[in-house]
């Protein structure tokens, strides 16, 4: 099984390695009318969370929203912000790392994910999305839990409750249209929770960018799925099957390319957005503390 | 949708740095029936997959053309695939890499794909560059152009980027100063927005969503406009740099090599203005390639006016236009609404392609490019 999981990939790095004068890839059809409403869908999503963000950050309406169950959250001044640099003592390497996952992508990831969205219908798609989402529940219900984070460690249970049963395996996502929303949390958010800083920049081989403690985060998810092994999906042949549908899947569902920005920044660009990324889902998490203030100079994330 | 990506015989040799950017990308959407091909051409720095080009592709496209979008000369990949300089931002130069580039895309566009009639068009400086390529063709003959669209075209690029200097400048200051402060005011009202959502996800959705309360003042706007084309700025400065050997944010004894840290490089570029490029870098080359140029004749041959009679008597080249575009002043305007008469649109609002795609704009597009337009109403 691994021996032609092998040979399939070296095929696939081979004919990723363009040398014909032209190389076409066909793109899923243009379906206008379909994508008007997937676009009037989250527009207004988009209109509703710009109203959101607008009211909520008024000082007056958060002290209203939080109702007196929590404290209002301590504003983050200007003068907290990180430096502009970023911390990655592990650049060659990380550098090295973003090549590698650029040219896998290109050769490998990005056709399978593309011929998926291409061939497999968008209801099964949807189907094999949920289930995926759903399987990630368990993960979110223990570590809720583990943040002291107990109203979400119940919604979480309930939607894998819910979707399991009612959705037939996690095949449909009915907890939502109970308005109970998708929101995952993993061992990487538990040590943030925890008080962990995010650490040294880090890209992971084919996972991408990330940071030390998130790198350690995965690798705790990973084992916990491993041990619980639920429904035996987690050890065995079938895992490896498991394994590549879920990262088709997950490449299906992220619109980036490696280098479409054309520019040789792009390292730099994406290390300097994910870091803040993290900085600032770390303000959310401790929501009441003001942020510590950041030295002179010290890079972002140390 | 059909992504092509071409190897150009013409191109250059690639600094490593530049490894990812040696094929041309362009997208095509073929019609299954004969149509007409509209080719649009992408605004300054910006690739042929924009989301500016899809509001135009899903217009054009329903409008019964085929449509193959292709990057700006000054985009990174266009630079190193298809210049045959290296050094962007010539509009004559630009013009004939790009004509030479969409030649070699017509030629492999797939072989039931039938033409009836081709016609070109793009924004902002694709505007520009849509025109030229249209005069270049009246001469070569090569791809039979029929119209020309310009939509929010610049008439002098100098005069553009001198306005982009001098709007960066105000709303940013000079240095790296300004932009750590617009970057830890952006950061402190993000964050505060974000921990007042309660989300347990900064996600592209909060993002969107919440730039227009994290973007408040006009100042704000004006700062985040300026910062986007010296990001753009950087790629074509630090490609022309190592193309023309200029050396002067890189050594040319000594090129950056794939691996290496680009961290100073991008510092020190972004305190680097359009006007610093035109004098350390565009100029100093096309002095040396163009017999008996002078600085003076390099700005004028970046104006408009260059194909002043084509615009003016050939009835083919159209205009869409906002009265309080930026990149326009009154005078540039002005001789806009002069040159092409009547085939000229412009809306009171709508800035600098803010009404890209509104009804009004879309449909008066349309009526352009099939030879409807009556001239504004």
């Amino acid at each position: 099984m691994r021996l032609r999981i092998g040979c399939a990939a070296a095929v696939l790095v081979l004919a990723g390695c363009a040398t014909r004068e032209v190389e076409l890839h066909r793109w899923p059809a243009e379906t206008p009318a379909a994508n008007n409403k997937a676009d009037i869908a989250k527009m207004q999503g988009l209109q509703a969370t710009a109203a959101a963000a607008a009211t909520l950050a008024t000082p007056q309406a958060t002290e209203q929203a939080q109702s007196g169950t929590e404290p209002p959250p301590a504003p983050v001044k200007p003068d907290d912000a990180p430096s502009l640099k970023t911390y990655d003592p592990w650049a060659r390497l990380n550098r090295f790392t973003y090549r590698f996952n650029a040219r896998f992508d290109e050769a490998i990831f990005l056709p399978v994910a593309t011929g998926y969205r291409r061939f497999v219908p968008t209801p099964l798609r949807g189907g094999v999305h949920s289930f995926f989402a759903n399987l990630t529940e368990v993960d979110s219900v223990i570590n809720y839990t583990l943040q002291g984070r107990l109203h979400r460690t119940v919604r979480s249970f309930g939607r894998f409750v819910i979707n399991t049963t009612l959705g037939i395996g996690g095949l449909f996502d009915i907890a939502a249209r109970f308005n109970i929303p998708y929101e995952p949390t993993g061992f990487g958010t538990t040590l943030a929770k925890w008080g962990m800083h995010p650490g040294p920049y880090l890209v992971i081989p084919l996972l991408g960018p990330s940071t030390f403690r998130e790198g350690v985060g995965y690798g705790v998810d990973y084992a916990t799925d491993y041990f619980i092994n639920l429904a035996d999906l987690y050890r065995g042949d079938q895992s490896w099957g498991l394994g590549v549908a879920n990262a088709v899947d997950q490449r299906a569902n992220v619109d980036f390319r490696y280098y479409s920005t054309g520019s040789p920044f792009e390292y730099e660009t994406i290390r300097f957005l994910y870091m803040r990324k993290q900085l600032i889902e770390d303000a959310g998490l401790h929501r009441s503390k003001p942020v510590p203030k950041p030295k002179p100079d010290e890079p972002a994330g140390k | 949708m059909l992504e092509m990506d071409l190897a150009l015989p013409w191109r250059r040799p690639v600094p490593q740095i530049f490894w990812f950017d040696k094929r041309l990308r362009v997208w095509f959407s073929a019609q299954k029936r004969p149509a007409p091909l509209a080719i649009v051409i992408s605004g300054t720095g910006s690739d042929a997959n924009t989301a500016k080009l899809s509001v135009l592709r899903a217009i054009l496209y329903g409008a019964g053309y085929h449509v193959l979008t292709v990057p700006s000369p000054t985009f990174p990949g266009f630079i190193v695939a298809a210049s045959s300089t290296g050094v962007a931002g010539d509009l004559l130069q630009d013009g004939q890499d790009l004509y030479a580039a969409i030649g070699e895309i017509v030629a492999h566009l797939p072989r039931k794909v039938r033409v009836t009639d081709v016609d070109v068009l793009g924004y902002s400086l694709g505007g520009a560059n849509a025109a030229i390529v249209k005069s270049i063709d009246a001469t070569e003959h090569k791809l039979h152009i029929h119209r020309a669209v310009m939509i929010n075209p610049p008439v002098s690029l100098f005069s553009t980027i001198g306005r982009l200097d001098k709007l960066y400048a105000v709303s940013l200051g000079n240095g790296d100063a300004g932009i750590e402060r617009f970057y830890q005011q952006l950061y402190a009202q993000l964050a505060n927005a974000y921990r007042a959502s309660g989300r347990v996800e900064l996600d592209e959705d909060f993002l969107l969503g919440a730039a227009a309360a994290v973007l408040k003042t006009d100042k704000q706007f004006s700062a985040a406009i300026a910062l986007s084309f010296r990001i753009a700025l950087s790629n074509v400065f630090l490609a022309g740099d190592l193309y023309s050997g200029a050396g002067v944010v890189t050594d040319p004894a000594h090129p950056p090599k794939v691996g290496d840290s680009l961290e100073e490089t991008a510092q020190s570029l972004r305190s680097k203005t359009f006007a610093e490029y035109f004098t350390r870098v565009f100029a100093p080359y096309y002095l040396k390639r163009l017999p008996n140029a002078t600085v003076d004749s390099l700005i004028a041959r970046n104006r408009l006016e260059v194909i002043g009679d084509q615009l003016r008597t050939d009835p083919d080249y159209y205009c869409l236009t906002n009265s309080d575009d930026l990149i326009l002043d009154r005078a540039e305007l002005g001789w806009l609404e002069k040159t092409l008469a009547t085939r000229i649109a412009v809306y009171d609002h709508g800035g600098h392609l803010g009404n890209l795609g509104d009804r009004q704009q879309a449909a008066d597009m349309l009526a352009m490019l099939d030879g409807r337009w009556q001239g504004s109403r």
